[in-house]
């Protein structure tokens, strides 16, 4: 008669490091990163302070569609400042220098790196907004209610989410960190002269339609929607859709085609 | 859970379950069911497990490797295997396919086919799993700019799953005499120290496997021997070494064996004693040796002489 020995289960199971302190860590480095940047997010308000200062006329404001397009317009320029050439950019650089590369090597899943990231970009948007409100309503003698400034905060996030999308979809179809440099530049700049002339109606009742259903006039309609309520119908709800379909088609194209090494 | 026992059979342990235990006083053995890699297995707290192979002695196996980027096969059928507590050098000349390999093992790139199991997990099918057994200390080490050196050990720490106080973060950079610079950031620091740090971070976890990619490259000797010495404490730590190296002088001084990899194949495994006493008397090797056989003659004589760019 053989004896045995009672021995543990074999072959056995092991799992990573726990989530919560995976994705804590990632936060918390990203947080730090994000002080030390405050002051390019102090600059970035000075595109939108720009454009409420300027159209602080009368007639500039009416010319404009009134003091909640104009709150509008300047939100959508900023978050479109902060989140195409400043987040698509510092994520473009960091690729080339391989930082994703070596938290790629540590058991922290993908999603985890990119979702901390875009956590912290969401946040500097509604600083961004909230800020840039507040302002607007004074230059602009307006007095939105608690409740509109709640619903300023949650287009903040569909809109910070059209841009980072757009940022998304840029860092993934180009690799080259100057060259996502450069094609941030030119659709910032093509975006916001949309904007401006299309909407102020200067190139005609065409490009005034292209400039309502662009990613800027989509967000500027919805902020100018949720500022007066009241004047709110069928085109901001279509609005909400058409920012929800930039936002799967520029994230999927910035997903599917992203690549972590710039090489 | 049913009672498992492990039986010496033929010279290999084998797990079976106890299915019954009989008057007579004789046991009935099944075949313990193991789980397929393929399924999907959970641990305790609902995160993904992987199945641990422990019936795997070594602490790494790649078997019929294939990385190719495109129509250019950089790494072709390659296969060894890394034993506990073991330094093994992978040499190669520039383009050979030593960082694919090592790219393939740290899951940064998909092979086209080939298994990796290390300490009985299957890499490709639980990336992360294996990953958390693995130190990575890759050739371009970049950190994020912004972030001061504790802040980075921090982070990374954390990473794989381990917590540490200020206290022994403080600790950890004085091992490594980086005390000093602990609020700087990672760019600050002289090439030594970046490695210094690097190598730290690659063994925060204590990992079964640390990889390095060339970890000595643009080191002046001093430091290079530093480092030398702290790979061959790792080891006395318990710690299996895999690294790439374009120095046959470190692969002679660190490594148990090397393996030379060219043209994506894998051309020998060794020893550094057993490839020149193999070797030496190979025609290739004596024409372009100088006096006694070293490993950098056996290297270029298998490899050939021709620049590689």
């Amino acid at each position: 008669m053989t004896s045995y020995r009672t021995l543990a289960p074999s072959p056995t199971t092991v799992t990573g490091p726990p989530l919560r302190l995976v994705f804590g860590s990632l936060l918390r480095a990203d947080f730090l990163v994000f002080l030390k940047h405050r002051r390019a997010l102090i600059t970035s308000m000075l595109l939108p302070l720009f454009v409420l200062v300027s159209t602080s006329g009368n007639k500039s404001t009416q010319k404009f569609g009134g003091a909640e397009f104009v709150i509008g317009l300047a939100i959508a320029y900023g978050l479109l400042s902060t989140s195409l050439i400043g987040y698509a950019l510092t994520v473009a650089r960091d690729r080339e220098k391989g930082v994703f590369q070596r938290l790629r090597v540590t058991p922290a899943p993908t999603w985890t790196i990119m979702t901390s990231r875009l956590a912290l970009q969401a946040l500097a948007n509604l600083l961004l907004a909230i800020v840039t409100v507040i302002i607007g309503s004074m230059i602009h003698h307006i007095s939105p209610s608690a409740g509109q400034y709640a619903l300023v905060l949650l287009v903040s996030i569909l809109a910070g989410a059209v841009f980072l999308s757009l940022g998304q979809a840029l860092v993934g179809l180009v690799k080259s960190a100057d060259s996502v440099q450069a094609g941030a530049r030119v659709l910032f700049a093509v975006l916001i002269l949309l904007g401006l002339l299309g909407q102020s109606g200067a190139l005609g009742p065409f490009w005034s339609s292209v400039a309502r259903w662009s990613p800027v006039g989509a967000v500027m309609t919805l902020f100018a929607g949720v500022l007066d309520l009241h004047s709110w119908y069928s085109r901001d709800t279509l609005s909400v859709l058409a920012c929800l379909g930039y936002v799967v088609v520029f994230a999927g194209i910035g997903i599917r085609w992203f690549q972590w090494d710039a090489r | 859970m049913p009672e498992t026992v492990q039986v010496l059979r033929d010279g290999q342990t084998r797990a079976y379950v106890l299915a019954e235990e009989r008057e007579d006083g004789s046991l009935l053995l099944a075949p313990q069911p193991v789980p397929s890699a393929q399924d999907k297995l959970l641990a305790e707290d609902g995160r993904a497990a992987a199945v641990v192979h422990a019936d795997v002695v070594g602490i790494l196996h790649v078997r019929d490797l294939t990385v190719a980027y495109g129509p250019k096969t950089a790494v072709d059928g390659v296969s060894f295997e890394i034993r506990r507590g073991e330094i093994f050098g992978l040499l190669g000349p520039n383009g050979a396919g030593k960082t694919s390999t090592l790219s393939a093992i740290e899951g940064l790139v998909k092979p086209r086919s080939g298994t990796i199991l290390l300490d009985g997990i299957d890499s490709r099918r639980h990336p992360n799993q294996a990953r958390a057994r693995m130190g990575v200390q890759l050739q371009a080490t970049s950190f994020q700019a912004e972030l001061k050196i504790t802040q980075i050990v921090r982070l990374y720490a954390g990473l794989y799953g381990v917590e540490l106080s200020e206290q022994q973060i403080g600790d950890r950079l004085r091992e490594i005499g980086l005390e000093g610079e602990s609020n700087k950031p990672f760019k600050q620091l002289s090439g030594g120290q970046q490695q210094r740090l690097s190598l730290l971070i690659a063994v925060v976890h204590d990992p079964a496997l640390l990889l390095l990619d060339e970890p000595t490259a643009g080191l002046d000797p001093q430091s290079r021997r530093q480092l030398w010495g702290r790979i061959e404490s790792i080891r006395q730590g318990g710690g299996s070494i895999l690294l790439t190296t374009h120095s046959m002088e470190e692969a002679q001084a660190v490594c148990d064996r090397v393996a030379i990899i060219d043209n994506g194949a894998l051309l020998t495994v060794e020893t550094p004693h057993d490839l020149i006493e193999k070797h030496k008397n190979d025609p290739r090797v004596s024409a372009v040796a100088h006096g006694a056989v070293t490993l950098e003659d056996v290297f270029i004589g298998l490899t050939g002489s021709e620049i590689r760019d």
